[in-house]
């Protein structure tokens, strides 16, 4: 199979790039530098490389690249910086429930792609939203509790 | 004492935390260097062969760089260098001369893409010869079995591997014959645990560029910059001044890089073989055939009075090593320490047996046998409170290790005194945050659904410290250095796993020099610009390498001190260091004339513009006790007696880590303790066929650790902790991270019991056990 060109927009950015039909989404990103998008497991079970696509949470990894042709791509490091960083970031960050991080960019995805379709979520509906991310240090009790306190704070 | 403190105990911002969400940080596996190869492992398909022949001309014709046994040193080494050189066992190669488990590297390749380097991969041919395999430890063990290693290296010395035990222990202390003779009751009891994963969530990565002058930087998922580096220097035979290890945030850990991973020597001898820089991933599936815990079947006895005082105990313990020996001899010495540290038991007969088989290496995971030992003898503990009519937690208190005991949780060769103790306060806090009153015996529940509360106590030796040298070198170190604008930088080469220990110890070094947090900065550090430290592991980082950061930190500021005084003209003795928040800056002053002050940047200043010195200064710290860093873990569990499954209805974790640092991290300590231990106790399974292959299969989802949707809600996780101050310890403090997860599982088996009256001996406790139980239970009450 020959490349094809194809267009990522990544984070409001457009990259042409020339890439087989087997490269999935996750192997573009990382490869354009994108390396927020972490790769956990490479069989969509830990959620480690959730990006939005389109505004929809999907795990990188199980989406080729030619599918994400001409898509807008949004990967945490697009949400926020570490001077601006986007309300969902600055509540995970404050709640104590970062420690290694490595699961944090896809939960963040998650979270997002959770409040943009249900601003209010209950507590039970922000755990069926991450419920596709794994993480092995906190417990994600107080991810969750990040998430809620971010929902609440929109309420105000 | 902790009322005195600026900064120690506050809640303050993470540092590191906004890097993290905001996709910043980055881990070993998002290096990229310039004329990067990527490299992958040639691995063997088979559990136990030799291999006949290599044929790599069809990878190298693909372009690609590749190694084989002949390419590599052939050095016999063990991952993991904690034990003394004298007495480490070493049976590991870089790559492998026989195949002694599954997706063992036999070879490797380096090429210019992950996709050319895959498609080399497959392209190298190996002809393999198979041999029986074996998975079970007693059947390995059996006279005649096929031996997985003929010979292992102790020290310096070949030694020949019989039956393939690859060591064993023996310890007795007291009169155990008496002890049990004189007893009134006696409970035993045979336990099992498996062989579960780690299952961090970074896959073990190692980026490697050889250097002009002959040397190594390596970037790896680590949990000892020095270890690594010790080791690539004795394989590859290159001074270690010309290897620099960087520390690099570990995208999890919990035991699985305490030794040096499989693919950092690959990465090295790929690297060095191509003249360019290789980075070297895992994928999910080789990163589950990379470490496990130690499994054990353990046998257990104890001997005890009417009146609930424990007399002596036995154990008999067989583990499962798997095809390599990383610390076996220490882990069988530390699993008897575990249990004569948990009680007094003065009398104690002890046997253990580690045996090589056919599977993935066994190393520490979050507790080092500390889980498994717990949940044998705090079960037999509730069973034997049932046996005397006894409130279990009566029968604990009655009998725990504390103040003023001796104990050797770390081995035999590992005693000190604990001379800080929360227990009583912990048992006391938890049964009122459960509502220990309100519970019923089994018996008394009814219906579908049945709620029961079970408890365990557990610790863990914060450190491996002793008055004496042992067989385990435990040591850490630290610089600390004022800036010229009175900031300080903390060069240290502790690693933190994620939990938080690198923003302890510039807590604690804010701290001791009376200096705002926002002015400690930890160091970019590799090994070349840090003195040694051993590993983050043991529950170390804060109190081991804390204690080094703390050490250093006072010999600064007593240079602080001294400097000032010829600055001002006062006797040293005379002056004194404090944080004066309104000028946000630690000053020196002297109480009696208070005019004589200076803050730190201008005394910093001044010895900079004077042309004469930065104050800094360079400690070795070695631990001289490894206080217990207790824990009590209160479980309310509902079991559906109709699917089996057990949910955890609310828990209550306590902990006696000393001084608390940071508030949030340490209760996150336990929340992540409870995760893994709940994973350990009810979930994780992690089956091995006969041919030696993880029914897991690579995917993190089968293997079952627990989701968001089985851990339980904030409101009914509550955490708290004892009023402690431990005198040998970095401003009072211990460690809590694996104390965190040892007595998780025992409490959820005893809650169990108190939910059904079923007691288990296997883990996990998964539905289909429960179940199993639940119709034996009906058929016996039936006929």
């Amino acid at each position: 199979m020959e490349p094809r060109l194809i267009t990522l927009n990544i984070n409001g950015r457009s990259h042409q790039v020339a890439l087989k039909s087997n490269v999935t989404l996750l192997r573009a990103l990382r490869d354009l530098g994108y390396t927020d998008v972490k790769n956990g497991c490479e069989k969509g079970d830990c959620g480690a490389c959730a990006v939005l696509l389109n505004g929809r949470a999907v795990n990188s990894c199980l989406v080729l690249a030619w599918q994400a042709d001409g898509a807008e791509i949004v990967t945490a490091a697009g949400l926020g910086t570490v001077d601006h960083p986007h309300p969902i970031q600055e509540a995970l960050a404050d709640s104590g429930g970062v420690q290694c991080g490595f699961c944090i960019p896809g939960i963040v995805i998650a979270a997002k792609a959770l409040l943009d379709r249900n601003p209010h979520p209950t507590e039970e509906e922000i755990r069926e939203a991450i419920s596709g991310n794994l993480c092995r240090c906190t417990g994600y009790a107080l991810i969750v509790e990040g998430i809620r306190r971010v929902a609440e704070s929109r309420e105000s | 004492m902790r009322d005195q403190f600026h900064i120690v105990g506050k809640i303050t911002p993470r540092k590191d935390a906004v890097a993290r969400v905001t996709g910043r940080e980055l881990y070993s596996v998002d290096i990229i260097l310039p004329r990067m190869l990527y490299g992958r492992i040639v691995a063997s398909p088979y559990a136990h062969a030799h291999i006949r022949g290599i044929d790599a001309r069809e990878a190298e014709a693909l372009g690609a760089i590749v190694i084989t046994w002949d390419d590599v040193p052939h050095v016999r080494f063990n991952q993991r260098i904690v034990t003394v050189p004298a007495a480490l066992h070493k049976d590991t190669t870089v790559l492998a001369d026989k195949v002694r488990r599954l997706w063992e590297p036999v070879a490797a390749v380096a090429a210019e893409t992950e996709a050319m380097a895959e498609k080399a991969a497959r392209a190298v041919r190996v002809e393999y010869e198979p041999l029986p395999v074996l998975t079970d430890p007693i059947e390995a063990m059996q006279p005649g079995a096929v031996p997985i290693h003929e010979t292992v290296l102790f020290g310096d010395k070949e030694l020949k591997v019989e039956n393939n035990i690859a060591c064993m222990r023996q310890i007795e202390e007291g009169d155990v014959d008496r002890a049990f003779a004189e007893a009134d009751v006696v409970v035993e009891g045979t336990f099992r645990t498996h062989k579960i994963y780690h299952m961090q969530l970074e896959p073990k990565t190692a980026v490697c560029r050889p250097e002009p002058d002959g040397g190594l930087t390596v970037w790896a998922t680590t949990q000892s910059i020095h270890n690594v580096r010790i080791l690539l220097g004795q394989i590859f035979g290159i001074p270690l001044s010309k290897i620099n290890v960087i520390r690099i945030p570990v995208g999890g850990a919990f035991g699985s890089s305490i030794q040096m991973n499989t693919p950092i020597p690959i990465c090295a001898a790929l690297a060095l073989k191509a003249g360019r820089p290789v980075k070297l991933t895992l994928t999910r599936e080789e990163d589950f055939y990379e470490h496990t815990k130690y499994p054990v079947q353990v046998h257990l006895k104890l001997a005890a009075r009417r009146d609930g005082t424990l007399l002596g105990a036995e154990m008999e313990l067989i583990t499962d090593i798997g095809a390599h020996i990383i610390q076996p001899y220490s882990f069988l010495g530390v699993c008897i320490g575990w249990l004569v540290s948990l009680y007094r038991l003065p009398n104690v007969r002890y046997k253990g047996i580690a045996v090589y088989t056919n599977k993935t290496p066994s190393c520490a995971m979050r507790g080092f046998g500390n889980p498994q030992i717990t949940f044998a003898a705090e079960s037999l503990m509730d069973e034997l409170a049932v046996r005397l009519g006894m409130d279990p937690v009566e029968l604990r208190r009655k009998n725990y290790v504390g103040l003023g005991d001796t104990f050797w949780g770390q081995g035999p060769l590992v005693r000190s005194v604990v001379q800080s103790d929360g227990v009583p306060e912990l048992l006391e806090e938890g049964k009122r945050l459960i509502g220990w009153d309100r519970r019923q015996p089994p018996e008394a529940k009814t219906g579908r659904y049945r709620r029961g509360i079970g408890m365990a106590r557990g610790f863990h030796t914060s450190s491996a410290g002793a008055p004496q040298p042992g067989d385990v070198i435990d040591y850490s170190g630290a610089m600390v250095k004022v800036n010229q604008d009175g900031s300080v930088d903390v060069i240290t080469a502790v690693i933190d796993h994620g939990g938080g220990t690198l923003e302890a110890i510039a807590k604690l070094v804010a701290e001791a020099l009376c200096v705002p947090l926002e002015k400690v900065n930890i160091a970019a550090a590799g090994t070349t610009t840090t003195v040694y430290d051993v590993v983050t592991h043991a529950t170390r980082g804060v109190y081991a390498g804390g204690g080094a950061a703390v050490k250093a930190a006072q010999k600064v500021r007593q240079e602080l001190l001294e400097t000032a005084a010829r600055y001002l003209n006062v006797m040293p003795d005379a002056l004194t260091l404090t944080l004066d928040e309104s000028l946000g800056q630690g000053v020196v002053y002297a109480p009696s004339i208070l005019e004589r002050r200076m803050t730190i940047a201008e005394i910093a200043t001044r010895c900079w513009t004077e042309s004469w010195k930065t104050i800094a200064a360079v400690e070795s710290y070695r631990p001289t006790s490894c206080p217990p860093a207790y824990m009590t873990a209160f479980v309310e569990v509902e079991v559906d007696t109709w699917t089996g499954i057990v949910r955890t209805v609310r828990v209550v974790l306590g902990s006696d880590c000393g001084t608390v640092i940071n508030p949030d991290l340490a209760a996150g300590q336990l929340e992540g303790g409870l995760h893994i231990g709940a994973g350990f106790a009810l979930y994780e399974d992690n089956q091995w066929d006969r041919e030696g292959r993880a029914l897991s299969r690579g995917y993190m989802v089968d293997a079952k650790i627990p989701g968001v949707l089985e851990s339980p809600t904030i409101e009914n996780l509550i955490t708290h902790f004892a009023h402690t101050y431990e005198p040998t310890g970095p401003l009072g403090a211990k460690g809590i991270g694996e104390a965190a997860s040892n007595p998780i599982a025992a409490a959820c088996a005893n809650a169990i019991y108190n939910a059904i009256g079923v007691r288990f001996y296997e883990l996990p406790i998964t539905p289909e056990r429960v179940g199993e139980s639940l119709n034996q239970t009906n058929h016996k009450k039936k006929s």
